[in-house]
């Protein structure tokens, strides 16, 4: 789906107005916009949103071999999907040039500036490490991607525990919550990105850009850093020049915001460590704001299943007693046999489950013709059982069906399709008159 | 018992007389007056005494958005607020659910804002929101001729409505009434702010009696155009108080009367 | 990897008996907590998070918007679900759901009313705490109603599990699912509680299944009660 494209009139305000120093949503020049930082139930599991842009952090962890040159230290892996969910014009599965260079911007940021120990996540020196894995998915996309999925990841590394384990002789014992406290990742420091948009070759800076002033800006700094003022990575894309003193008010400034959002951070993961620990009620579900009339929650309720068994039992007795059981194991291809009646494998269709979209009722039916086929193939052939194999595949080329007597295919085949096309319109009842039809 | 329980979840046919300004979800059954009569009991709930519930008249009734019909029953396909709207001839009206989304879907006669977004030809391609874009003859304006074309740049405004929207082909939008005025329709002017709010405030917003714009209209002077399709273009003397006037705007969709006279009284004052 | 037997809608017919409220209360049976906001992402045309338990899923849903021409259908709407999992890149597991969910939307949405359009449905899943796929059948359908897309009927998802004694519990947690011996995940429709869809893992005999089934079917009254509530409270200042 395509972008809804800016128009002329829109460009023209939010330049004039940015000239003016006045933002669309009230803020001043280097307002950051609400941040919001929520945790779910799980360790290392938190969305950050800032403003209307959201992110989902989630850490997880599994035991590897290390990397041969880097026999002591665990691995560190950053990956940031762009849903469609957060805008029309991100397509899934593809790397777009936006997603390449922000989650490249976010190794730099998190990996290289070492701000997780690496070193403490080795377990067996040269033979097992754990490997940190965040995923970060964006939920809505309404500017500075940079910023809030920089937040959600150092977040969910905060908030990450990681299982126990112990090293006797050769023996590695993982703990499981229960046995042992999980244990935190050993963190140096928070580096955090701050984005700044230029306009007018760089006459007019903007803090936390949204999506449309990310749309009419002339280029992009981006600095990370912690808050002990050091700068982690920085980053200017849009091909604009910028003056020394320019990029040092930028670091300036960015020193304010990252102090600002750091104790943000601190206090949102005090306050969850706390809840946890009193027993008190966290995750998701409590940071839902009740006050929106958009939000409804209900009380669990109980449902009164006595009369399940009961009820069940009379739909069986009216039910029509089920077709007698095909006791013949029926030969589909070789290594594949069928007793009964069945439906369709789900299998086969996991795999080209893209291509069935399209054709999937195309597909339902050919599984059932196919039953009916194999009657008719039996029928007509007269050489018993083993000889009428079929060979079924599950792609697109269902329709190419071999039948080993040669003289029939063609002939059942024109049948078949003539079939198909008067059943599409009812489909479903057919299904069923087809199935009995088969015993 | 079991009644009881499918009236809550809606699988029983309402009266739709009963139900009017009240919610109603996919998949309800609604009874027209005419129709309660003839169910069985239970089915309307209270039914209205009537004074020859013997005849059956045939009446003529609308079903609008939201709503289907299914060989006499009406059916509900839409969650929403059920409005009727009162006949001014004979017959049943027209019954439509009024629901708060986001996305337009063309309507034939609806006044939209387009964003140009390309020319190709003698005709422009407009960005309405829906699924396709919608084309505009650069013959639809007022005055044009083949040599006189206006004046339409890509990523420009217009304020136009359809003339040609149905599910099966591409809308196309005109410039001009059936006379070949303007009508107030044509290419938006450069300055401005546009912004988009959901179609249900759009319906609200342009309802005849409507408070807010009122309102609006006492705070500052100002310049404001209505599409269908949700976009507001708002332009006021200075950017601050557009700024102003498209935050309150967005808001109304959240506020409650009081809520919003508040706000309103408190910038009358500043 | 689980088999998945698929039952596409009016399975029986017979099974459509109007089920009863719970009035007075039997086994012990509940439906945890449940929770929803509709209209939370300000992009997608219908959004809503649906919580039960500590489950909880994101779903977002864009149309009828324009389609690709390579996925044109020219008398409906294309309609596609897509669902991504908290870690990692969906997989076969993701995609045997999308199919699943996108089998149970189509049963419901009215595409033929939008030719050649698309309506795609994103499903993200935020925390997994048992019966993941019913809460992802539950935020689905209340992102189709935000967006406004035109239904036959609402739907909801009923996951059931039975224990090696053949007790029923609903709405399973993830330590209920683990000691379950079968678990079923039903989506009903909101007319007449009939079955769309129905998913099962593990053994269980035809009376089992026929009794989870009228057990679902009771639950899903409370379920549309809820979705009925939420969304009267969201439509209260209109």
């Amino acid at each position: 789906m395509k972008e809804t494209p800016l128009s002329n009139c829109e460009r023209r305000f939010l330049l004039r107005a940015i000239e003016e120093k006045k933002r669309l949503d009230g803020r001043q020049t280097y307002d950051y916009r609400n941040i919001k930082i929520s945790f779910g139930t799980d360790y290392g599991c938190c969305i950050v949103e800032l403003g209307k842009t959201r992110v989902l952090g989630q850490v997880s962890c599994e035991l590897v071999s290390p990397k041969p040159n880097r026999a002591t230290e665990g691995i560190l892996f950053f990956n940031l999907e762009l849903s469609q969910m957060a805008a029309p014009a991100f397509e899934p599965g593809r790397q777009s040039d936006l997603l390449v260079k922000l989650n490249r911007l976010l190794e730099r940021c998190l990996r290289n500036s070492k701000c997780i120990d690496t070193e403490s996540l080795c377990v067996v020196a040269g033979e097992k490490v754990w490997q940190i894995r965040v995923d970060l998915h964006l939920l809505n996309h309404d500017g500075n991607i940079i910023d809030a999925a920089s937040i959600a990841a150092i977040v969910a590394l905060c908030h990450f525990r990681r299982p126990d384990v112990s090293v006797q002789g050769d023996e590695v014992t993982l703990y499981t919550p229960e046995e042992r406290d999980p244990v935190p990742l050993s963190i140096h420091h928070m580096p955090i990105c701050v984005s700044f948009a230029f306009f007018q070759q760089g006459t007019y800076l903007l803090v936390d850009p949204n999506e449309r002033e990310e749309r009419v800006m002339d280029g992009l700094l981006v600095i990370a850093m912690n808050k002990h003022r050091e700068i982690c990575t920085i980053q200017s894309s849009g091909g604009i020049m910028l003056l020394k003193d320019q990029v040092l008010r930028c670091s300036k400034i960015a020193g304010v915001k990252v102090a600002e959002i750091t104790e943000l951070i601190q206090k949102a993961l005090e306050n969850d460590q706390k809840v946890r620990k009193e027993g008190g009620k966290f995750g998701f579900a409590e940071s839902i704001a009740h006050q929106r009339i958009t939000a409804f929650k209900m009380e669990k309720a109980l449902i009164d299943t006595s009369d399940a068994g009961e009820k069940a039992g009379e739909i069986i007795a009216e039910a029509e007693p089920p077709s007698e059981v095909v006791c013949n194991p029926v030969l589909w291809t070789p290594g594949t046999a069928q007793v009964g009646e069945g439906t369709e494998n789900a299998w086969g269709d996991l795999e080209d489950s893209e291509k069935e979209d399209e054709d999937q009722d195309g597909s339902d039916e050919a599984i059932i013709l196919d039953n009916m086929k194999m009657d008719t193939g039996v029928e007509l052939s007269d050489t018993g059982n083993q000889d009428a194999t079929i060979v079924l595949s599950d792609s697109e080329e269902e329709e190419m069906i071999i039948l080993e007597p040669d003289k029939s295919p063609k002939k059942i085949r024109t049948q078949t399709i003539s079939a198909k096309q008067e059943k599409v319109p009812s489909k479903k009842p057919m299904k069923k008159r087809k199935k009995r039809a088969v015993n | 018992m079991a009644e009881a329980a499918e009236s809550v979840v809606g699988s029983k046919a309402r009266a739709a007389r009963t139900v009017l300004g009240q919610l109603v979800l996919p998949g309800e059954e609604l009874l027209l007056p005419e129709q309660e009569d003839a169910e069985g009991p239970g089915g309307a709930g209270e039914r209205p005494l009537l004074l020859n519930p013997g005849t059956r008249s045939r009446v003529r009734v609308v079903c609008g958005p939201g709503l289907r019909r299914c060989g006499d029953r009406m059916l509900v396909t839409k969650c929403g607020r059920l409005r009727h709207k009162e006949p001014s001839g004979g017959g049943g009206g027209v019954y439509w659910v009024d629901s708060q989304q986001k996305r337009y879907v063309p309507v034939k006669g609806d006044h939209v804002i387009g964003i140009v977004t390309a020319k190709s030809g003698d005709i422009f391609k407009v960005d309405v929101g829906g699924s396709e874009p919608a084309s505009l003859s650069y013959l639809a304006f007022e005055g044009a001729t083949k040599r006189n074309r206006p004046n339409v740049q890509v990523g420009d405004l217009i304020y136009g409505q359809f003339v040609v929207a149905n599910k099966d082909m591409e809308p196309e939008m005109v410039c001009i009434d059936s006379c070949g005025r303007a009508n107030g329709m044509g290419v938006i002017g450069q300055d401005g702010l546009l912004f988009k709010v959901t179609l249900g405030l759009i319906r609200k917003l342009l309802a005849p009696d409507c408070e807010i714009i009122q309102e609006v209209g006492k705070l500052y002077p100002l310049e404001i155009v209505f599409g269908m399709n949700g976009r507001i273009w708002v332009k006021a003397k200075t950017i601050q108080q557009t700024l102003i006037l498209a935050n309150i705007l967005e808001a109304c969709e959240h506020m409650t009367t009081d809520q919003r006279k508040q706000i309103f009284s408190r910038l009358a004052e500043s | 990897m689980e088999w998945a037997t698929q039952i596409e809608s009016q399975m029986h017919t017979e099974t459509g008996a109007s089920a009863e409220a719970a009035g007075s209360r039997g086994l012990g049976c509940s439906l945890r907590h449940f929770a929803c906001e509709q209209n939370l992402l300000s992009r997608p045309d219908g959004s809503a998070s649906f919580l039960q338990g500590d489950t909880s899923v994101l779903a977002g849903v864009y149309g009828p918007a324009e389609v690709k021409v390579s996925k044109e259908i020219f008398n409906k709407a294309t309609l596609e679900v897509l669902l991504r999992p908290k870690i990692g890149l969906p997989g076969v597991a993701e995609k045997s759901r999308e199919r699943l969910i996108r089998n149970t939307c189509e049963a419901v949405v009215l595409g033929a009313l939008h030719p050649r359009t698309s309506i795609t449905v994103v499903l993200q899943v935020i925390s997994d705490a048992g019966s993941l796929l019913a809460c992802c059948l539950n935020a689905a359908c209340m992102a189709l109603v935000d967006a406004g897309v035109p239904m036959r009927a609402l739907f909801c998802g009923i996951t059931c599990a039975l224990d090696d004694d053949g007790n029923l519990v609903l709405d399973p947690t993830v330590k209920q699912e683990k000691v379950a011996r079968a678990i079923l995940t039903f989506a009903l429709d909101s007319v007449e509680q009939k079955l769309l869809m129905s998913t099962t893992k593990g053994l269980y005999s035809n009376a089992e299944f026929q009794q989870c089934l009228v057990a679902a079917q009771t639950a899903s009254q409370h379920v549309f009660r809820f979705y009925r509530e939420s969304l009267q409270r969201r439509y209260s200042k209109s």
